[in-house]
Order: C-alpha cells, then structure tokens, then sequence
C-alpha cells in the first residue's frame, strides 16, 4: 500500500493545479459572455484576406 | 431563423414594413427592398465587407438604422470621457451600451466590424447584457469614427452609467463560479476517498492507511465546506442574528454538524466519517443556487441596460451666452442645458423656448412628438425633436424621472411573488418543527442504540432539508423569467405569470394594437400631368423636418428636394418654398381641393391648383394575423374593444377574424366589459398600450403593453412587451402555462419526497451520505425541471407558412 503514499499527493497536486486553472479561467473572462462566442465557429473566417481599413488608405 | 424571402414586404435589414417607395440595394445577387436610406447603406457595408453571414445568423431582425445619427466629436474629448475610459498600454478601452443588440448575430456583427476598423485593438460584443467594450489606439483612430461605425449599422451607443455597479456584479459572479468550480473538485476528490473507505467492506484496511485517508478528506473537503459553503453559513448568522429559522440555517447546520463531528471522529478514530455527505450536499445546493442567478441575472440585465440609457454629456450655456460640453455629473440645478435637436434631454427641466417639440418615448412609449410651450417641464431622458431647445434644470441624477421609474422597476424585479413567500413560510415552519423531530429522534436512537443516534440524526437532518420545497417555485419564476426576457417581455408584477396561466379570455384595447400606427402611403392619385416621384420628392421635402406623425409615410423617399422658409400650420397641413414654388401640403380645405376633409388624406397644390391626393393609412403589425390564430389555438377567447369608430374597428376585426368587436368604448364601457366577463367567472387578460388606458388595463386580472423600439419599463402594466410583435403574446401565455404545469409539478415532487425521507430516515434506514445524494438530487431535479423552461417551443401556426401580405389597408378616422 506504499504506492498510496505517493499517488494520493500526487492527486492532490493535480486537484491543485485543476482549481488552480479554473481560478484563472475564471479570472481572465472565459466565462463572461457565453453566448456570443459559440457563434463565431460557424463560418469560415475570411478576414485575414481582406483588406482592413487602413491599407486600403495607404 | 427568419427565412429571408427575396421579394418580401418588409425592409430586408430591419424588417420593419416597407414605404410604398424602398431603396434597394443589390445584394447577393437579388435586388433587396429596404425601409430607409439608414439600413439600405449599413446592408451595402455588410455586405461590402464581406460579413453577409449576418443576414444567415441572425435570429432576429436588426433594428432600424436611424440615419440623422447623433455627432459623436464629444466622445473624443479627453476631459468628458475621463471617467469611463480606461487606459491600458497606451490604449484606450472604453464599454458602451448599445440598445439595439437582439440576437448573437448582432453581437457577432459589431465585433467583425469594429475589428476591419484600423486601429482598432480588441473589441466584444455581448448580446445578452448588450455591452460592446471598444480598446483602441489613440494615435491611429478616434472614438467618435469607431461609434459612428457601430451607429450605422443600427446600434446606437450610450454610455453606460453604473459602470461600477457592472463591475461589482461580474466580480460577485466570477465568485460564485470560482466558489462551484472549487466545490466541485474539492467535492469530487473527497467523495473518491470516502470510496476508498467503503469499498473496505471486510475491514481489511490497516487504522494506519484509513487515517491516512480520512486526514487526506479533511485537507480537500475544508476549502469546501468553508470557502464554497461560506455563502450558507453567512447566511445561517444573517438569520440567527434576525432570529429566524431559514434554509440556510438547517443547510449549514447540516454541513458543519456533519463535517464538525467527522474531524471529531478522525482524531479519536471512531468507526465512521461522514465528509462525502458534506461535501456533496454544499456542491449541489451551490450548483441549484448557480443555475437560478444566473436566470435571475439574465432578466435582469437587459432591464438595466435600457433604464440606464442617458447622455453622458450635456451642453450647458454660461452666463455670457457661451456653451460647454459639461460630464452630466456637472450639470446642477439651476444650469441653463442647451439640446440639439436628435439630443436627449439631461436633466429634468423647465422649456425656455417658445415652442419645442419632444419625443418621450422612454417615459411614456408615446412614439410621436409632444409639443411643449415655454414654462412646460422637460423631462431627462426625452429626445428633443425638430429644433433646438434650451431648459433650466430643475432635478439632476437620481432626482429626475427617469432615475425613479428605473427604480421602480429594480423594485419591481426585487420583489418576491406572494407564492415564494408563502412557500418560504411553510419552509421555515417546516425548519423548526424538524429541529424538534431531530432533538426527539436522537433521544430516542439513545435509547435504542447509542452508537447511531448521531449518524441517524444528521441523515434526518440533512435528508429532509425542505431545499427542494423552497426551490421548488423560486426557481420556476426566474428561469421562467429569464425565458420572457428573451422573448422581450418584461414583468412588471411579480405574480404577473401565475394570473396569465388561468386567462381564458384577452381583450383587445384599442385598435392601435393590432395596428402599428405607422403610416403607410396608400397611393397617389396626381392632376395636371405631375409624375408621382416628382410629387413625392415635394412632399417629402415638405415634411421632412416637420416632425408630424404623417411624415413617417414618406421616410422612404430618399432624393427628397430642399424645402425653405416651411411653416407649420397646426391642424391644416404646411407650406413651403421648393423650387421657387410656394407649396401647400396639407388637409383639403388648407390645399383649396374638393374632397372630403379626411385624415386618411393628403392633398399638394402650389396656391392656384391642386396637384395630387395622396392617401396614407394605417398599416396592421405584421404578425397580428399570426398572433390571434396562436392565440385562438391556446383556447382563449378574443375580443376588440376599440375606442374608434365602427368602420375601421370592423375593418380590421374581420381582417383578423376576431368576433366579439365594440367600437367607440369609453375606457368606463371598456371596465364594465371587462368586469362583466370576470363575473361570468372567466379570467382576462387585457392588451392595451399602457398610455391612456391604464385604468383599464388594471382592471383586467392580467395586463400586456405593447411597446415598440426601447423598451419601455415604465408602462403600466403587468407585462411589458419591449419587442415590436405580438407573436410574444401566445408565446408568453403559453410560457405561463408551462410555467404553471412546472411549479405543479415541483411542489408535488418536493412534498412527496420530503413525507416519504423523513420517516425513512428517522427510521435509521438512511446514511448521512445516502441522505445528502437523496435530498440535493430532489433540488437538483426541481432546479433541473424548471430549467425545461428555457427551452422555447416555437408557437407555430397555420397562419405562418399562409402569410402573404404583412401590411393592409386600414385607416382610422382623428
């Protein structure tokens, strides 16, 4: 049962860096707005090949 | 998704109904009709910037784009806008509100566009609270460029005032998530653990390895009961201090009882622990709790974003007749505030000049301008029409009007339903008498066998939690209105819904309902050779500027000419120089015409003849037909008690096949109607406009307002429905009902489950872990249940896929 002694820390090591990640999650806006994003993957988005503003001007 | 029709009557951007002479625009391919100058150019842009996916996403219609739209060059003065924009990097952030944001397409718009704009940073857009945050970069763009982007395409944006309130709000939730994230993994560790433990079935674990365990159960089941639970157990001291007995006493009693006497039994090595029952009994109650703010939060937002839509800045004249742009903080009583027109009016005030003209549309929901003399009040938040005008302030901030109506609706919102409160009362009850049953179970259990009395006692405790009972109708409300807020109808009452479920009968109040009022051009008949168009563009320019309701009818002209020296003649028509030529524009009698002195038409003569008649009427809303065929096949009965007279009421009764019509009611004839339906014992909703007939829609058991553009919380009314349709009248009955069917079954759920756990568990039939899956599975499946709510089934009809024609000929006489 010696093996316990190494797993169970290790267990709450990762039990650590698991809230740990959610917190920064959190923190950094994930989960401000879940609405607006699912939205964003349905189409292909083309806008790196066009022309923003500004380089049309130049 | 709304189909896109190639050919449809209504404007292809906003889908408002369109004037009898669109713009079109080609896009993808098809010619597509458009209401307004405004929306044809914000469709061109979209399309030219190659974001016509919009039109596919969307599952609302965009709002109309205003094209005589606000200058923005005050937005770019540092001194103003100190307080609201944040510098990040040697960038600028700034978030605004934005009243027009419907669906995620919009949200997904205003980001695509914002990001093509140079210097633009980063930049989001939230639909569901309706807040766009802008970072730019100073030295490559100005603020004012970026929002006239956002304003030409049909979002007009507002600085946002309780930007601190905001924030508060987002950290509290961001608590409560970090709080559920926090139990749930802590929760999901400690139950393996315990496991651990009763797999060990045979006692074949050493004491060295299961206190090994147990030590390892307090480090990850503290954080859990004391970091995540805090919220129960502040709540438990709130209620001890008040002296009462509440739910969040027995929960965190529960907890602290349970993980107080595992600590206890782990130092002195006793045969049992009872962590997983504590752990888990905080992570689901936390997780119901989760789900019903976050319902509660939705409504309430998009409430708020609306009321808290005010100027920001105010112009204000110095002593020496010279003007600055002052923060509306500034402003005091007293100060002299000066309003282009299309501004809004900043302070409450009193009118300075002559004459002047205001929409007040989001005090009252009156969509046309009300004129005002000099010495009447002038209220904030109103928008000065046709011409400027100055005020001297009389209340500033939370004093004016529309900061009490604003609360008036959070109180509103705060308020609990009668039903809560009684579930509440029976649930404290209930907290009390268990308390006893506890105290005399245990002593019993002594009695019986002493090695249980605790482990019995807490399972009693904690399995007959009355949570489910309490949750039961609180969380139905609020997913419920949550659901409505997304449908744009706001609750004004609190019990609001529990009437509409029982409504059998919904009473029309005024033809203005079923129509929009918008005047439409009906056609026009010309004399004396003139083109239409030649006509149009006279009469446009005539009555562009004169802010009368009948201008709308000739929006849609867009090469109108120019008009000088117009002069209104209130009651008659107008006239004016175009083209050298003095025109009259007007009734017959003003134009010198032969026809009858009738407002469903117009008549244009330049002094000596007559040129043409141009008919306007009335158009009906677009869905109306939809709506009573919905609302016929929910069971209910319809009539149309209308103020008007008997031809147009009839006209469009038999439009809509509604029966039982009355024309020309009194507002005391309406009350007696309706009270003689509630004494044959039916239940009647009554749908008015909220303005002039209030004393009738409170009459009614339940009432519905009807308001278009802004949504305007004020009305009085049970239910506000803040979005242009009438579609959301069966919707929101049918949700009533639903929501109805969902407390049914929640209370029956919650009270069987409780009568049957508690003399199981007092039995000894329960362990504490049992007795905590038990009980939090009974909240989650209330909490779950009233989650169904959310789901909209559409309310679809026969009338839908038949709809043809959206607007007909319907006139009302003065």
């Amino acid at each position: 049962m010696a093996i316990l002694l190494f797993l169970v820390p290790v267990s709450i090591i990762l039990l650590g860096i698991a809230i740990w990640a959610f917190i920064a999650a959190v923190r950094g806006g994930q989960f401000d707005d879940l609405d607006t994003p699912p939205i964003d993957i349905l189409r292909d988005d083309d806008a790196e090949d066009l022309p923003r503003h500004d380089d049309r001007a130049d | 998704m709304l189909p896109i029709r190639p050919e449809s009557a209504d404007c292809f951007h906003c889908g408002e109904p369109l004037p009898a002479v669109p713009s079109r625009v080609v896009i993808d391919g098809a010619s597509q009709a458009f209401c307004c100058d405004g929306c044809a150019s914000a469709a061109q842009w979209i399309r030219d910037a190659r974001l016509g996916d919009y039109y596919r996403l969307r599952s609302e219609n965009a709002g109309k784009v205003d094209v005589d739209s606000v200058d923005f060059a005050l937005w770019d003065r540092d001194d103003l806008m100190r307080d609201h924009i944040r510098h990040i990097e040697g960038d600028r952030e700034i978030t605004v509100l934005s009243d027009g944001m419907r669906c995620a397409a919009c949200a997904w718009l205003i980001d695509r566009a914002l990001r093509r704009e140079a210097g633009v940073v980063d930049a989001g857009a939230n639909a569901v609270t309706g807040r766009i945050r802008i970072r730019w970069n100073p030295a490559r763009t100005q603020l004012s460029i970026l929002l006239r982007r956002v304003a030409s395409l049909g979002y007009r944006p507002f600085l946002s005032g309780g930007e601190a309130r905001e924030e508060a709000r987002r950290v509290e939730r961001n608590q409560w998530l970090i709080r559920l994230g926090v139990a749930g993994l802590g929760a999901m560790q400690a139950m393996m653990f315990a496991e651990a433990l009763y797999l060990d079935t045979r006692g074949e674990m050493s004491m060295a390895t299961r206190d090994f365990f147990r030590w390892v159960t307090i480090l990850v089941s503290s954080p859990v009961v004391f970091y995540s639970g805090w919220p129960f157990i502040a709540g438990m001291l709130r209620e001890l201090r008040g002296r009462r007995l509440g739910m969040d006493t027995l929960i965190a009693s529960a907890t602290l009882l349970a993980y107080g006497a595992s600590v206890i039994e782990t130092i002195r090595g006793g045969p049992h622990v009872w962590f997983d029952a504590a752990v888990m009994f905080v992570f689901l109650l936390l997780a119901a709790r989760m789900l019903e703010q976050r319902a509660r939060n939705i409504a309430s937002a998009q409430v708020d974003a609306l009321a808290r839509a005010r100027p920001a800045l105010a112009t204000r004249e110095l002593a020496d007749g010279s003007r600055e742009a002052v923060p509306l903080a500034a402003l005091e009583v007293g100060d002299i505030a000066c309003m282009a027109a299309g501004d809004a009016v900043p302070a409450d005030g009193v009118l300075l000049e002559a004459h002047a003209s205001f929409e007040e549309a989001l005090l009252t929901g009156e969509s046309s301008h009300v004129s005002k003399q000099v010495g009447d009040s002038v209220f904030a938040g109103t928008i000065c029409r046709e011409r400027p005008a100055r005020i001297c302030v009389r209340e500033v901030g939370a004093n004016t009007r529309l900061s009490q109506l604003a609360r008036l609706v959070e109180q509103a919102q705060a308020h609990r339903p009668p039903l809560a409160r009684l579930a509440d009362r029976i649930a404290s009850h209930f907290v009390a008498a268990l308390a006893l049953i506890a105290v005399a179970v245990y002593i019993t259990w002594r009695v019986i066998d002493p090695s249980r009395a605790f482990e019995v006692t807490l399972a009693l405790l904690v399995v007959s939690c009355p949570c489910a009972l309490s949750l039961a109708i609180p969380t139905a409300l609020s997913v419920a209105h949550g659901a409505l807020a997304k449908l744009g109808v706001l609750a004004m009452r609190p019990d609001a819904l529990e009437t509409l479920a029982a409504v059998t009968d919904v009473v029309f109040d005024k033809t203005g309902t079923l129509s929009d009022g918008r005047p439409l051009l009906a056609d026009v008949e010309t004399f004396h050779g003139f083109d239409r168009a030649e006509i149009l563009r006279i009469a446009a320019a005539l009555e562009r500027d004169s802010g009368h309701p009948l201008a709308r009818a000739f929006d849609g002209v867009d090469d109108a000419l120019i008009a000088t020296d117009v002069l209104s003649v209130p009651g008659f028509g107008i006239e004016g120089d175009v083209d050298g030529v003095r025109w009259r524009l007007g009734r017959a009698a003003f134009v010198g015409a032969d026809g009858r002195d009738d407002q469903s038409e117009l008549w244009l003569g330049d002094g000596t003849r007559v040129i043409a008649r141009l008919g306007i009427r009335e158009s009906t809303r677009a869905d109306a037909l939809d709506a009573i065929t919905a609302l016929r096949e929910l069971g209910l009965r319809l009539h149309l008690s209308s103020g008007d007279g008997a031809n147009p009421v009839a006209r469009i009764a038999s439009a809509l096949g509604i029966d039982d019509v009355h024309s020309r009611q009194t507002p005391e004839r309406k009350l007696a109607f309706v009270r003689s339906l509630q004494n044959e014992g039916r239940c009647v909703a009554m749908v008015g406009d909220g303005l002039n007939d209030a004393p009738v829609l409170a009459g009614a058991d339940v009432s519905f307002a009807l308001a278009d553009g802004a949504a305007l919380a004020q009305r009085a009314a049970d239910l506000v429905i803040a979005h242009p349709s009438l579609q959301r009248i069966p919707e929101t009955i049918a949700l009533a009902r639903r929501t109805r069917r969902v407390i049914r079954q929640n209370l029956a759920w919650a009270l069987g489950y409780n009568l049957l756990a508690l003399p199981l568990a007092a039995a000894g039939f329960v362990t504490p872990w049992m007795a905590a899956l038990g009980m939090a599975l009974s909240s989650l499946t209330v909490t779950l249940n009233a989650l169904r709510l959310t789901r909209q089934p559409k309310v679809e009809t026969s009338a839908h896929r038949e709809r043809a024609a959206t607007a007909m000929p319907v006139t009302t006489p003065p």
